[in-house]
């Protein structure tokens, strides 16, 4: 049991150096043949907060270890936000707050400094955590294995995009969507490159038990191990079908069917990568987020294929880089695809930025 | 009296670490509707003098011909025979005796049963017995019409009023009724020279003293939101650095008052001060009786001391607001909220967002449009979670601006909202030149801040509760 569990503390640079080094620079769709050698190989793992509270420690050292991080937080000031819009102190102090939610098991009160506080973790392995969040910036959802996500708690680790707030809205939609209209409610739904699968179990929540299924992609291997794991924590094995491969070819069964498709495909043009905020340019994988030279190589290929899949009042949302991008893909649409879609509409996210396109099939 | 009470609510001495660690960490953003800042203080002072005082627990009898005949049972009876001991002792002469009351560790029988009458007596006096009774017998009247069900909403709300008063005069018959059968068992054991018995009675009196006692403070919260679970507010007066600091401090002792009680305490906003303290602060303190009980704190919290933050050492006096609002059940009335009523705003330090950038900064601003009132969260971890957190805010905030104004509409309040400002202090905590916390409305006042500022508030609590029913009874 230990032994396990110590080599899952371990392996966050297995799948990080892969990612990073290997593929960073190519694009998605060309190396599905490179991936699909090692599908089964991939092992998730489990974020912190679910782990067995097999480590205790004196809670004078907890707290001497949440001083030192404490410090270590305030001593950056605004010093990131300054470099690349990063992290204040506030919010590693807020983060480091979540850190001991997640770590500590007993949260009971009226405990003296040498009782012994149970743990998730090793106390050692918790200074080298929030060192690799402040040095060496890794997101702290990888820190602690976990993303709060809508009202899901989603497994993340290095391999897989952390999904956005601003992506919480899509699901949104697509419940307005389903509400209104019981054969969207009961058909197939798709999430290309699903990541975590946030998407995925979002929307199988709002189609609800009675609905329909989802069928979720993802190229990278590690996306749908974690995928996988995050689709049975919510027990919806039977409703969410997980399948590798680039984009649409796992969906060759399903053309003209889908009563929906939605995706966050990477959309960030490929020279602003390498000015991103450290924790996503140097963390998180390329895969997910350089979109091709004007950002919209997915994009396009997703509308293109959106129009093959979806059956007539089908709707799809996909997310994008902006304001930019969102007119250029109605354009896109409105040119390539002519009358196929109708009710085409750009739809802000809540900090005011123009960021998906939605519309419905003919 | 007081120090009874007082023994026996402080619980142990709780938080040292972890939860000041979990609940610390310093916030950023938001903004409160200072518009509904102070209304909570108008319909928390005046809503008990309007409403009867009900219990929550009691239900409704289903049968309705079997709930009449209980009424004129409980209403006769009540009204004609009160209990007894075999050897006619009752609650009234337990009272008249005048026995002394001594701690419960040293007490006998009869210390023990005079403690008991005296709860028994105020929660008594709280439910107002005498009116109780001839309320009693009008909504038995009432009940007992021919046509009652012409008119089914009013006849519910009889039938209501009628079983909650019912459940609460049983409820203390009953207590009568226990008192006096420990007693009866207890001379008996004496007389049959028992002594297992006698002490397996004194025993179950002991336990009945300290259940009275519980019952006594329930009767003190018998307003209609008082069983709601809440949200407190703290907000800084003007001055700077030391009326943040002060007010982080008022917050401080919230938190500690509320974790002492065992209620369940959540960061919903706060607003850092910029060197220290906070501008402002709201806690959710989820819990039975958590409105009842912090009401009593609405109103402005004044401080004197040498401030630390003054290099000078001078003596500072500084306020802070502090606001209450109650978080009504699903069985009340809420005010229904038009999404397209909502402007929805999140925080963000500016930049492109989306896969740009790795934030766990989720904070969410909603405006209730038409009214200008705002709720802001930002304390969960993922934006949906503070949407339905501030929405839950924001609920509250128009529930209690509806109910200050149905209030208004009802010309039962004197007291305008003007009245309330950073004048109308409640309470003065000054730390120097000597030390002292003194309640303005009670004169309740304690030599020790420290024990106050760590969370002792009871004292001041329940002597506010206790003087404003003295308030009703007069009025």
């Amino acid at each position: 049991m230990k032994l396990t569990l110590s080599s899952v503390y371990r392996p966050h640079s297995f799948p990080k150096f892969l990612y990073c080094s290997s593929f960073g620079t190519l694009g998605r769709r060309f190396c599905s043949s490179a991936l699909s050698s090692s599908p089964t190989c991939v092992k998730p793992q489990v974020p912190l907060f679910l782990r067995p509270p097999i480590y205790s420690t004196k809670l004078c050292d907890l707290k001497k270890w949440h001083d030192w991080a404490k410090g270590v937080s305030l001593s950056i000031g605004s010093t990131f936000v300054q470099s690349d819009n990063g992290a204040d102190s506030n919010m590693l102090c807020r983060e480091l707050k979540w850190l001991m939610e997640d770590a500590v098991e007993d949260h009971s009160l009226g405990m003296e400094d040498d009782d012994r506080v149970k743990m998730r973790i090793d106390i050692e392995e918790l200074y080298s955590l929030w060192t690799q969040r402040v040095q060496e910036r890794r997101p702290f959802q990888y820190v602690v294995g976990c993303e709060h996500w809508r009202d899901l708690v989603l497994s993340v680790e290095e391999g897989v995009l952390i999904p956005r707030p601003e992506t919480e809205l899509v699901v949104d939609f697509v419940s307005h969507v389903v509400s209104e209209n019981e054969d969207l409610r009961s058909g197939v739904w798709a999430d290309l490159g699903t990541g975590s699968g946030a998407l995925a179990i979002g929307i199988c929540g709002v189609l609800g038990s009675e609905g329909g299924r989802v069928i979720a992609t993802d190229l990278s291997p590690v996306a749908v191990a974690v995928a996988t794991y995050n689709v049975q924590r919510y027990s919806l094995q039977d409703k969410i079908d997980l399948r590798e491969g680039s984009w649409f070819e796992p969906l060759k069964d399903m053309e003209g069917k889908l009563a929906g498709l939605v995706s966050n495909p990477p959309y960030i043009p490929s020279e602003d990568i390498s000015g991103l905020q450290a924790e996503v340019g140097r963390h998180e994988p390329r895969l997910a987020l350089d979109g091709g030279i004007e950002g919209m190589d997915a994009l396009h290929h997703l509308c293109d294929g959106a129009a093959l899949m979806l059956k007539p009042g089908g709707f799809f949302a996909f997310e994008t880089n902006g304001e930019q991008q969102c007119c250029a893909l109605v354009d896109y649409i409105k040119s390539r695809s002519g009358r196929s879609f109708y009710n085409l509409e750009i739809r802000a996210d809540f900090a005011g930025i123009k960021r998906f396109v939605i519309g419905f099939h003919q | 009296m007081t120090c009874l009470l007082r023994k026996s609510l402080r619980t142990k001495a709780l938080s040292p670490f972890l939860h000041k660690l979990v609940g610390n960490s310093s916030e950023s953003h938001h903004t409160l509707a200072s518009s509904c800042w102070f209304w909570c203080h108008q319909s928390s002072h005046s809503l008990p003098q309007k409403t009867n005082p009900c219990f929550p627990s009691y239900s409704i009898p289903s049968s309705f011909s079997h709930a009449l005949l209980q009424i004129r049972f409980w209403a006769s009876e009540a009204a004609a025979t009160e209990p007894s001991t075999s050897d006619g002792l009752t609650v009234q002469k337990i009272l008249a005796n005048n026995w002394n009351i001594l701690d419960e560790n040293d007490g006998d029988w009869k210390s023990h049963a005079a403690a008991v009458a005296q709860s028994i007596y105020l929660i008594k006096r709280r439910l107002q017995w005498e009116k109780l009774k001839v309320r009693l017998d009008m909504l038995s009247f009432q009940l007992g019409k021919e046509d009652l069900w012409d008119d089914p909403e009013r006849a519910g709300k009889i039938s209501r009023e009628h079983g909650s008063l019912l459940g609460k005069m049983k409820e203390v018959i009953a207590l009568e009724q226990e008192l006096l059968e420990h007693i009866d068992m207890i001379k008996l054991a004496r007389e049959e020279n028992d002594a297992d018995l006698e002490s397996e009675s004194l025993k179950l009196l002991l336990n009945m003293r300290r259940d009275a006692k519980e019952k006594e403070l329930e009767a003190l919260l018998a307003g209609e939101q008082d069983s709601c679970s809440c949200y407190i507010e703290v907000q800084a007066g003007a001055g700077g650095t030391e009326s943040m600091d002060w007010a982080s401090m008022v917050m401080q002792m919230y938190k500690s008052w509320a974790q002492r009680r065992r209620y369940k305490v959540t960061l919903m906003d706060e607003m850092p001060g910029e060197i220290a303290g906070i501008k402002r602060a709201t806690i959710k303190v989820d819990g039975e009786f958590a409105f009842g009980y912090a009401k009593a704190e609405i109103g402005v919290h004044r401080l004197v001391r040498i401030s630390p933050f003054d290099s000078n050492k001078r003596r500072h006096t500084s306020f802070a607001a502090v606001a209450v609002i109650p978080i009504l059940g699903d069985g009340s009335t809420h005010v229904q909220i038009n999404e397209s009523d909502l402007r929805i705003e999140r925080f963000r330090a500016g930049g492109a967002g989306g896969q740009h950038v790795n934030t766990t900064e989720s904070a969410v601003r909603i405006v209730h449009i038409p009214t200008g009132v705002t709720a802001t969260c930002q304390n969960e971890r993922s934006q949906h979670q503070n949407k339905a957190s501030a929405m839950a805010v924001l609920q509250s905030r128009l529930d209690q601006l509806e109910m200050a104004r149905q209030a208004q509409l009802n010309a039962q309040h004197t007291q305008s909202l003007t009245d309330i400002t950073w004048g109308s202090q409640i309470r003065s905590y000054v730390l120097h030149p000597y030390r002292m916390v003194k309640d303005l409305r009670t004169n309740y006042e304690v030599s020790d801040p420290d024990s106050v500022l760590e969370g002792d508030l009871d004292g001041f609590i329940l002597s506010y509760l206790s003087a404003s029913l003295d308030k009703e009874d007069d009025a």
